[in-house]
């Protein structure tokens, strides 16, 4: 009986339910995405370009868990204070406690479960479709990856039977505890005092020097290795949470004590409900920075990677493309192209050397490359060529042979098309040339503006030359296009990883940060109820909670991007340049941490804010 | 002659939709109160006195006919002209206080002038003088959570003054009041009401803060009933208004 009346009364709360269960589902298929990868273990040591790419994941695991027990410990608090109420009312009516207590530990276990099945099959689907879409999207084919591993299955389920037989146990305790007075008049709560915390210089001071360990482990994990990779997240994660703890509430309250911010119109009551609300989000804040953290460091790692791969090309070859008597199908190809740079040069060869006419090269001086290491830089070769008449023979002479500037000596060898003859090369004046025996040639090169844009052309080029030259293989051949395309499918599983964890983790994080801002939703109604009241216009109150949320918001998204700046320092070691594009996976989790804004705004104005 | 600062004219209050269950709450109500009046609105539960109040304080709308308040008709304007009315020309005591738990006493009174665009340097010269008006400046930089339930009365009512309202409306604000903070209260407001010319309005169920008033307006099952006024001591005018509830509860009976 007590049974009918308790499911009767989940059912008059089912708005509450879906966000109770909606939050769990996320947990456990973000969870589930996670241990995909995470047990794939062949998978990621098969696909990473990262040694202690095990170390990562057994970390990544590690924080998820961390992060995750305490979304769980919180939806619990959540739940028992929905049942509340209700259980009072039955135990005034009679009910024993122990009847209750069985209750509470049935539905826990019941939405547990509920949502454990309905999280693997969501985080399956999730796992399935991220990763179809990423493989489509990159054009990568992922041998190995399974979107439903059971081993990660297992590890999922085993994780949060254990997680809800603990909380049921922590409200099997909270029950045996409380009295049925202050469970019928749980919601009747005394005016709450804002908590008036001194400035906790010592953990400010705490939290600082962790960080910046944290932060120098990030800038020299070449130097620190292993130490680095467990350094890092501890200290950046510790400091994170030490920070938000001590210093959120001293920000807000200097904001607060801005009388000429904070007493225009309704400011007043907005940065007060700031201050009042802040104690209590100091940790699911940090939290939400570490993830921002997590996810941003992620996607950026994996577009990183991606974008090294144009960049490695780059710093290997000046000329998009080398050909050698292009034919008419080729010079197709290379119209279609806009080049910022065309040279051609004649040229003669017999069995063991290149003949280049010293003319060509004098008009048409080809530019070197210059590598620092970081970043491509070009100079054209401005070093003289050999002088006056070349004698044939003594340039043919082991003994003597020609004396090539260093430069021209790195451009000339800069025009091979392939590994396999390489030929000796000789620059000859006008009429020595001219007299050397064999057809003339034309070796073609040109620098487009964009090498990036025209990854269609270059790969056909290279397969027209193939064609040419049936005894080539791929891998002989040195045109910018192939080292790309052989660097590239060496980054694309860590491309992969890197979306797909920075997915999930963006995933989690917003589930983290709508659910406890729309949970405690409900305590603040009667505020805005009374502002209503006393006058305040409707479109102010919202501006109000625009605001309001909009610095809850401001904060870890801040912390945690400044952590993904700093952490993108540890791929520097395998990635040329770490920060090219760093603003595209920025761009792209702003706009997706924007949307969570604009909804969490929706249904935080939809509970406080009612219809009139 | 004193001119009417909240008239009422054949309000109707229907729940309910047509033809379905309905309920008339207000019953074709019509009475004006004069500036500098002190009017209490009594009935039994259930009789339409907080009805009455809501419509009056623009909370909620009335189904029919019209009320003027300071002379501005208030049926047929907007929920945002509503909400800047309300600020400018309305006070409100709540039987709950509703203080915003997360301000000071002294935000929470500045918060009207706050509303209305007051510079903040005048805002603190205003909030001082109501909050020595009604005796809680020494609690102006404390929290709700730390004063007592009859301190919490005052500073609302510091609240619905500061802004130098048109007229006071009281929602049982000695509800939840011992007998001494409430007589301490109910004396305060006589006071205002003497001294500053404050209208006010209040409704109530208590006969002995209703006796504070100088008129009471009883009104049962929507309509008006009956209406006295005080003539001579406070005294007097209690047993007045107790025969008149005694009158109610027998007719009821």
């Amino acid at each position: 009986m007590l049974l009918k009346l308790s499911l009767a009364g989940m059912k008059g709360k089912l708005k509450d339910y879906f966000v109770l269960l909606s939050g769990l589902v996320m947990t456990i298929s973000v969870f589930y995405m996670f241990q995909t990868l995470s047990w794939n273990t062949e998978f990621i040591k098969s696909n990473a370009m990262i040694r202690n790419i095990q170390l990562v994941f057994i970390v990544g695991s590690v924080l998820l868990s961390v992060v995750t027990i305490m979304y769980m410990l919180y939806t619990n608090t959540f739940l028992l204070s929905l049942r509340q109420k209700e259980f009072g009312m039955y135990m005034m009516l009679g009910a024993k406690k122990k009847s209750i207590k069985k209750i509470m530990f049935v539905e826990t276990m019941v939405i547990g479960a509920a949502s454990l099945v309905i999280g693997i099959t969501v985080g399956i689907g999730l796992a399935f479709i991220v990763g179809y879409l990423l493989a489509g999207q990159l054009n990568i084919t992922l041998e190995g990856y399974q979107s439903f591993y059971l081993p990660a299955v297992l590890a999922t389920f085993v994780f949060f039977i254990v997680v809800f037989l603990f909380t049921a146990l922590i409200n099997h305790i909270k029950l045996s505890r409380v009295q049925v007075l202050q469970l019928i008049y749980s919601d009747v709560h005394p005016d709450e005092m804002p908590i008036q915390k001194k400035k906790n210089s010592w953990l400010i001071l705490l939290g600082l020097i962790t960080l910046c360990l944290g932060y120098v482990s990030l800038i020299f994990m070449e130097q620190l290795r292993e130490i680095g990779l467990f350094a890092a997240p501890t200290f950046t994660t510790l400091g994170t949470y030490l920070l938000f703890i001590g210093y959120l509430p001293v920000i807000v309250r200097r904001i607060q004590a801005n009388k000429r911010w904070t007493t225009k119109g309704v400011t007043s009551f907005t940065f007060a409900q700031l201050n009042f609300r802040i104690q209590g989000l100091t940790k699911i804040l940090a939290t939400v920075a570490m993830l921002i953290a997590l996810g941003a460091g992620a996607i950026s790692a994996g577009l990183a990677f991606k974008n090294s791969a144009s960049q490695m090309a780059e710093m290997m070859n000046v000329y998009d493309v080398v050909i050698k008597n292009p034919n008419a199908e080729e010079k197709a190809i290379l119209k279609s192209v806009h080049f910022t740079e065309e040279n051609q040069y004649r040229f003669k060869e017999d069995a063991d050397y290149t003949y280049y006419l010293r003319d060509d090269l004098d008009n048409q001086r080809p530019l070197l490359l210059l590598s620092d290491g970081k970043k491509p830089k070009f100079k054209r070769v401005t070093e003289a060529l050999p002088k006056g008449k070349i004698s044939l023979r003594e340039v043919k002479n082991p003994e003597v042979g020609q004396q090539l500037s260093d430069e021209w000596a790195r451009a000339l060898w800069n025009l091979q098309t392939n590994y396999r003859e390489i030929k000796q090369t000789i620059v000859l004046d006008a009429e020595t040339y001219h007299k050397i025996q064999g057809q003339e040639m034309l070796m073609y090169i040109g620098k487009s503006d964009k090498f990036m844009d025209y990854l269609h052309e270059w790969q056909e080029i290279d397969m027209l030359v193939l064609e040419k030259e049936p005894n080539l293989t791929a891998d002989d051949l040195t045109s910018k296009y192939s080292f790309y395309n052989m660097y590239s499918s060496f980054t694309s599983g860590t491309m992969f990883m890197g979306l797909f964890l920075g997915i999930a983790f963006l995933a989690m994080m917003a589930s983290c940060l709508m659910f406890k801002i729309v949970s405690g939703a409900s305590k603040d109604t009667s505020r805005y109820q009374m502002l209503r009241k006393i006058g305040v216009r409707r479109s102010q109150l919202s501006t109000s909670v625009y605001k309001e949320l909009f610095i809850i918001f401001l904060f870890p998204a801040i912390i945690g991007l400044t952590h993904v700046l700093i952490g993108m320092n540890m791929f520097s070691f395998i990635i040329l340049n770490p920060y090219y594009r760093i603003w595209v996976p920025i761009i792209i989790f702003l706009i997706i941490y924007s949307l969570y804004y604009v909804i969490t705004v929706k249904l935080y104005k939809q509970i406080v804010l009612p219809k009139e | 002659m004193k001119s009417p600062v909240v008239e009422v004219c054949n309000v109707q209050k229907v729940y309910g939709k047509k033809g379905g269950n309905q309920f008339k709450a207000l019953n074709d109500v019509s009475f004006s109160m004069q500036e500098g009046e002190f009017v209490g609105i009594m009935g039994p539960s259930g009789s339409g006195k907080t009805t009455l109040l809501n419509v009056i304080s623009t909370l909620d709308q009335v189904t029919s006919g019209e009320i003027k308040i300071d002379n501005v008709d208030i049926t047929d304007m907007g929920q945002d002209e509503l909400s800047d009315f309300r600020s400018q020309k309305l006070g409100f005591i709540f039987q709950d206080f509703n203080l915003l738990e997360n301000m000071t006493i002294a935000e929470n009174i500045a918060l009207p002038l706050y509303l209305q665009g007051t510079p903040a340097k005048n805002v603190d010269a205003k909030v001082m003088t109501v909050a020595k008006r009604l005796g809680i400046e020494e609690l102006l930089q404390k929290y709700p959570a730390e004063i007592s339930g009859g301190q919490k009365q005052r500073s609302a009512a510091a609240r619905a003054l500061v802004h130098e309202p048109t007229v006071i409306l009281g929602d049982e604000p000695t509800g939840a009041l011992d007998s001494k903070n409430a007589t301490s209260l109910l004396e305060t407001m006589k006071d205002l009401n003497d001294r500053q010319n404050v209208s006010i309005m209040m409704v109530t169920h208590d006969a002995y803060s209703a006796s504070y008033c100088q008129r009471i307006i009883f009104i049962q099952d929507g309509k008006l009933h009956k209406e006295i006024h005080r003539s001579s001591t406070r005294e007097l005018f209690y047993k007045e208004i107790l025969d008149v509830l005694a009158q109610l509860g027998t007719k009821n009976a």
